[in-house]
C-alpha cells in the first residue's frame, strides 16, 4: 500500500509539474495552494453517510458558514444508495476526505486507522463541545478495550418529543368523516378505512381509493414493513432487535408480536384493502400514489414522504395528509415512538487520518456546538429566514410557505440541511434569551400546522399529534440505547447471520403477508426454522454480549 | 480474455477456410535475431499484460487470507481454504450460482438466436435506406441505460400497464397480472429486457460477416433454382457458422459475469430468491460487509467456472466443427 502511495504522489505529483509548464503563473487561484489574500477559504472534502442527492453548499446557510468560519465543505455521497459499500471502498483504496460522517462504518474506519482519536483535540481546543456534552462525554467513547472519542455529532443533547415517526397513519379526511374516532388498535384502524370507504367508495375523480399502501420493494421494507411492526407490537425502536431492560437480545422476527401485525397485514391483503403493488413498485411509485391523495392508510417514516406531503400542501388538499396515531395490537399496548432513549450519538463525523487540515477540521466541528451555529443552521439567516420580534425569532411568512410546499426546502435554503450528523444541541436546548433552538417547539409546531390539522386536532381536543400518544415521561429510558446504532464487529457472527436473516426475512415475511390466510401460520413455521438453521440463537448470544458491554462502559450496571 | 478478442479480428477473415495444423518450429537465435524488430515492438505490450492483467494477480492471495485494511497484507492473518469453506457451505450462495447460470444461459441463447434471426431477415431486404434506417433504429436501445430500461419494464408490466390493458382487452386475462411480483416469471422478463436491448447491437457483427459472403455463390443458387429460405439456409448460415460459433465461445465464458445491475433494478422482495445473482452476492456478503477475504474468494470461484466453461466449450467446438480460439 505504501509502495503505491510513493508510486501515485510521484505520479501526481509529475502531472503538477506538466500542468505548471503548461499554464504558467496562472495556478495561484487553487484553494490548497499558497496564501494570498487573508480571505482565503479553505474547502473541506467531507462524506456524509446520510445525504442522498447532491449539495453544492451555495444556499445561504452554507454561505453565511463560509462566511462566519473561512470553510466551504465540498459533499460527496454514496450514490446508488448503500454507505457501506463505499465505505469499504474508501478503506481499500485508502482514499479519504478531511471528514467522514461512517454511520455503520465508523468501526472498520476506526480499525482500517483511516479516521483520528478526538480526545487531544477535545481536550486542547474544544470547550464549546465540552460544554455543550458535558457528562455525556463519556456516551461517545469507542469500547471498553478501546475508551477513545473517534466521532462528534448526529444527535441533540438535550431532546424533547414533540413530533412522531413510524407509526400507522390515516388521512385526516377519513377521520373528519368518521366524527374523529379513537384509534388506538388495529381493528379500530381497519374498520375507519371499512366504514369511510363504504361512504365514498372513490374520490372526487372517480377514482377507487387505495386503502393502504407500503414501499417494500427495497430497503423501504425496513421502514414501512418491519419497523411499524415493532411500533404496534409496543416494541421500542430498537432496528432488527428485541432487547430487555436486562439487556437481553432477540432477534425481532421471532417474536409474537411481530407475528400478530404481519398476520394483521395479511389479512388487508386477502380484503384486497393493502395495494396489490406495495411491494413490486419502487419508492419513487409510491410517493407518487401518495401525492395524488388517493392513499387512505400508510406506515412510514414522516422523512420519507415529505415530498408527497409538500405536494398535497402545495395543491390545497390538506385534509388529505396523514395524522399520526397510536395504533398497537390491541388495547394493552403502549406504543413506544415517543420514548426518550437519552444521548444517542453512538456515531458522527470523524476527522480522517489523512487529512492535512486536521486542526482547522476539529475547529470547524467544534464551531457548529456554538449558539451562533446553532441558530444558524436551525433558523437560517436572520432577513432571509427569520426576523427577530420582541427579542424573539420569528420564522419570516414566506420562508415557511416554502418550507412547506417546496419538497427540495433543506439542501436550497439550507436551514436544517447541517444540523445532522454535526455536533447539534437538541430539540429542548435554549438559547442565552430562552427561546428553544431548534424551530420546532411546540407553539412553533402549533403554527406550522394547517387548519385541516389544527381543526382534526380539536376533534380530539389536543393541541399536538404527539398528546395522542403515551407521554415520554410515562416511558422509562433505555439503558442501552438503541441497538440499531450498535457497530458490529467486522466478520463477527452476529454480523454475518443479521445480515443473511435480514435478506431472508424481508422475503419471507412478504412471502407471509401475500399468502393465502390459511396458509400464513405454516410460512411463520418454516421462516423460524430456517431463521433456527442459520443459527439465529448464536447471533442473539453474541448480540446480548455486545449489550451488556456497552452497559458496562457507560457505566449502566451495578 | 482480451488476447481472445484480438484473436476474434483476426479469424474473422479465416473462417470459411479450415486452418492448417503448422507443424512447431524450433526457436533458434537465428530467428530471434531476425525477428530483433518485432519483438521489440512487442515489448511494451507484454509489459502492459503483466502489469495491468498479471500483477493485479497477486491480491488473489487476499482470498487465503482473513484480510484487515488495519494490518496491510503482510500482517493479515493466513486462513487457508476457509473463506472458500464458508462460501461452499452457504445455501444462499448456490440459489445465486443458479440464478447467474439460469440467467446467463438464457440472455445467451435467446441473445444469440435473435440476433442471427434478425440478421438473416435484414440481410434480405432489397431497399438499401429502409435497410439501413431499421438497423440504426434497432441498435439504439444498446445505448439506454438499465436503469431506463428497468424503469420502462416496470412501467410497462404494471398492473395499469400496457401489456395488462392488452390483455384484459383482448380478453385473454380477466384481472391483470402483477408480472413483477411472479418469481417464476423474473428469468423470462430479464432475458426478455435483455434481448429488447441488445438484439440490434448484436446482430452488427452478422451483418458484416453476411456482407462478406461471395454473391456469385446466391447466382449460382438463384439458376440452381433455390428458393430464398434455401439460399439462408445453405449459403448465408453455413457462412456465418464460423463467426456464431466464435462469438459463443467468447460470451460463454462470460455467462457467469451477467452484472447484477439488471437483477438489482427489476427485482424486489417477492422475487429476491430468483434475482440473487453471484456478483450482488459478493457485493452484500463480501465488500460490503468489509470482508474483503470473502468477495476475493467469491471473484476466484468466478474465474475458474469461467475457463472451465470456455476450455469445455472451446473443445466441444474443435470436436464438432474444427473451429476454435485455442
Amino acid at each position: 500500500m505504501k509502495a503505491l502511495t510513493i508510486k501515485s504522489s510521484i505520479l501526481v505529483s509529475s502531472l503538477f509539474l506538466l500542468a505548471a509548464c503548461g499554464n504558467g503563473d496562472d495556478s495561484s487561484n487553487d484553494a490548497s495552494g499558497s496564501a494570498d489574500g487573508e480571505d482565503e477559504v479553505l474547502t473541506l472534502k467531507m462524506f456524509s453517510a446520510d445525504l442522498t442527492q447532491d449539495d453544492p453548499f451555495d444556499n445561504a446557510v452554507a454561505q453565511e458558514i463560509e462566511k462566519r468560519t473561512g470553510v466551504r465543505l465540498e459533499f460527496s455521497y454514496p450514490v446508488g444508495g448503500d454507505d457501506q459499500e463505499a465505505i469499504a471502498l474508501m478503506i481499500a483504496s485508502g482514499d479519504y476526505p478531511d471528514l467522514i460522517y461512517g454511520k455503520g462504518g465508523l468501526n472498520q474506519l476506526i480499525d482500517a486507522g483511516g479516521v483520528i482519536a478526538l480526545d487531544d483535540l477535545i481536550e486542547e481546543r474544544g470547550d464549546n463541545i465540552k460544554a455543550m456534552y458535558g457528562d455525556q462525554l463519556d456516551r461517545l467513547r469507542r469500547s471498553t478495550e478501546d475508551p477513545n472519542i473517534y466521532h462528534v455529532g448526529t444527535a441533540g443533547v438535550e431532546n424533547m418529543y414533540l413530533e412522531t415517526s413510524g407509526t400507522l397513519r390515516l388521512q385526516m379526511e377519513v377521520l373528519k368523516e368518521l366524527g374523529y374516532p379513537e384509534i388506538n388498535t388495529l381493528e379500530d384502524y381497519e374498520n375507519a378505512l371499512t366504514e369511510y370507504m363504504e361512504m365514498h367508495p372513490t374520490n372526487e375523480d372517480g377514482e377507487p381509493w387505495i386503502p393502504m399502501s407500503l414501499s417494500g420493494s427495497d430497503w423501504h421494507w425496513l421502514i414501512t414493513v418491519g419497523d411499524p411492526a415493532s411500533a404496534v407490537g409496543g416494541i421500542e425502536g430498537d432496528g432488527q432487535w428485541y432487547v430487555t431492560d436486562e439487556g437481553e437480545a432477540t432477534y425481532k422476527f421471532q417474536r409474537p408480536e411481530l407475528k400478530e401485525y404481519f398476520k394483521w397485514l395479511n389479512g388487508m391483503n386477502a380484503k384486497g384493502m393493502l395495494d396489490e403493488e406495495s411491494f413490486t413498485h419502487t419508492n419513487d411509485t409510491y410517493v407518487s400514489k401518495l401525492s395524488s391523495g388517493r392513499v387512505l392508510g400508510i406506515a412510514d417514516q414522516d422523512w420519507n414522504f415529505t415530498e408527497a406531503e409538500a405536494a398535497l400542501r402545495a395543491d390545497g388538499n390538506e385534509w388529505n395528509l396523514w395524522a399520526p396515531l397510536p395504533v398497537g395490537l390491541d388495547e394493552s399496548v403502549e406504543v413506544q415512538t415517543l420514548k426518550d432513549y437519552g444521548f444517542t450519538g453512538m456515531t458522527g463525523v470523524s476527522i480522517t487520518s489523512g487529512s492535512e487540515h486536521q486542526e482547522e477540521a476539529f475547529d470547524f466541528l467544534d464551531w457548529f456546538a456554538t449558539e451562533e451555529a446553532q441558530i444558524l443552521m436551525n433558523w437560517g439567516v436572520e432577513g432571509v429566514h427569520y426576523e427577530i420580534v420582541d427579542g424573539k425569532r420569528v420564522q419570516l411568512e414566506d420562508d415557511l410557505k416554502n418550507s412547506q410546499t417546496n419538497p427540495n426546502y433543506s439542501i436550497e435554503s439550507g436551514v436544517g440541511a447541517y444540523i445532522h450528523p454535526f455536533p447539534q444541541w437538541g430539540s429542548a436546548a435554549v438559547d442565552s434569551n430562552g427561546q428553544t433552538i431548534g424551530r420546532m417547539g411546540a407553539e412553533d409546531i402549533m403554527a406550522q400546522y394547517s387548519d385541516a390539522e389544527k381543526e382534526a386536532l380539536a376533534g380530539y381536543d389536543a393541541d399536538l399529534w404527539v398528546d395522542l400518544f403515551p407521554a415520554t415521561e410515562d416511558l422509562e429510558t433505555p439503558k442501552h440505547g438503541r441497538a440499531w446504532e450498535i457497530a458490529l464487529p467486522t466478520g463477527s457472527d452476529v454480523n454475518v447471520i443479521q445480515q443473511r436473516a435480514d435478506d431472508y426475512t424481508t422475503q419471507k415475511v412478504t412471502e407471509a403477508i401475500l399468502a393465502d390466510p390459511a396458509d400464513f401460520d405454516g410460512i411463520w413455521e418454516e421462516m423460524q426454522a430456517e431463521l433456527e438453521s442459520m443459527g439465529i440463537e448464536k447471533a442473539n448470544t453474541q448480540m446480548t454480549e455486545i449489550i451488556k458491554d456497552r452497559l458496562e462502559l457507560w457505566g449502566e450496571t451495578e | 480474455m482480451d488476447s481472445s478478442k484480438s484473436m476474434d479480428v483476426n479469424s474473422k477473415g479465416m473462417t470459411n477456410t479450415k486452418l492448417k495444423k503448422i507443424p512447431k518450429k524450433k526457436i533458434t537465435w537465428e530467428a530471434i535475431k531476425r525477428q530483433k524488430l518485432l519483438i521489440i515492438m512487442t515489448i511494451p505490450f507484454v509489459i502492459w499484460l503483466l502489469v495491468f492483467a498479471y500483477t493485479p494477480l497477486i491480491g488473489w492471495l487476499v482470498a487465503f487470507q482473513e484480510y484487515r485494511p488495519q494490518n496491510g497484507f503482510f500482517d493479515s492473518q493466513w486462513v487457508g481454504f476457509t473463506q472458500f469453506q464458508t462460501l461452499f457451505k452457504d445455501s444462499l450462495f448456490y440459489t445465486a450460482l443458479k440464478n447467474t447460470l439460469g440467467m446467463g444461459g438464457l440472455g445467451l441463447v435467446f441473445g444469440t438466436g435473435t440476433a442471427i434471426t434478425f440478421s438473416l431477415l435484414l440481410n434480405e431486404l432489397r431497399f438499401t435506406k429502409f435497410k439501413k434506417f431499421t438497423q440504426t433504429i434497432s441498435y439504439l436501445p444498446h445505448f439506454v441505460s438499465w436503469v431506463v430500461v428497468a424503469n420502462l419494464v416496470t412501467t410497462v408490466l404494471a398492473n395499469t400497464g400496457i401489456v395488462n390493458e392488452l390483455l384484459q382487452f383482448l380478453n385473454i386475462t380477466s384481472g391483470p397480472i402483477n408480472f413483477m411480483a411472479k418469481p417464476n416469471m423474473f428469468w423470462g422478463i430479464v432475458t426478455g429486457a435483455d434481448v429488447w436491448k441488445s438484439t440490434g447491437w448484436n446482430a452488427i457483427i452478422y451483418l458484416s460477416a453476411m456482407t462478406s459472403i461471395d454473391q456469385e455463390m446466391y447466382e449460382a443458387a438463384h439458376v440452381d433454382g433455390a428458393s430464398r429460405l434455401q439460399k439462408m439456409w445453405h449459403i448465408t448460415l453455413p457462412s456465418i457458422k464460423g463467426i456464431i460459433i466464435i462469438l459463443m465461445i467468447m460470451n460463454i465464458g462470460n455467462i457467469i459475469n451477467i452484472g447484477f445491475e439488471r437483477q438489482m433494478l427489476l427485482g424486489n422482495n417477492i422475487v429476491a430468491d430468483a434475482a440473487i445473482v453471484i456478483e450482488k452476492y459478493a457485493l452484500d456478503y463480501g465488500i460490503g460487509m468489509f470482508r474483503y477475504s470473502y468477495g476475493t474468494a467469491i471473484g476466484i470461484f468466478k474465474s475458474v467456472i469461467s475457463i472451465a466453461l470456455i476450455v469445455t466449450f472451446n473443445s466441444i467446438a474443435k470436436k464438432t466443427s474444427d473451429i476454435s480460439i485455442m
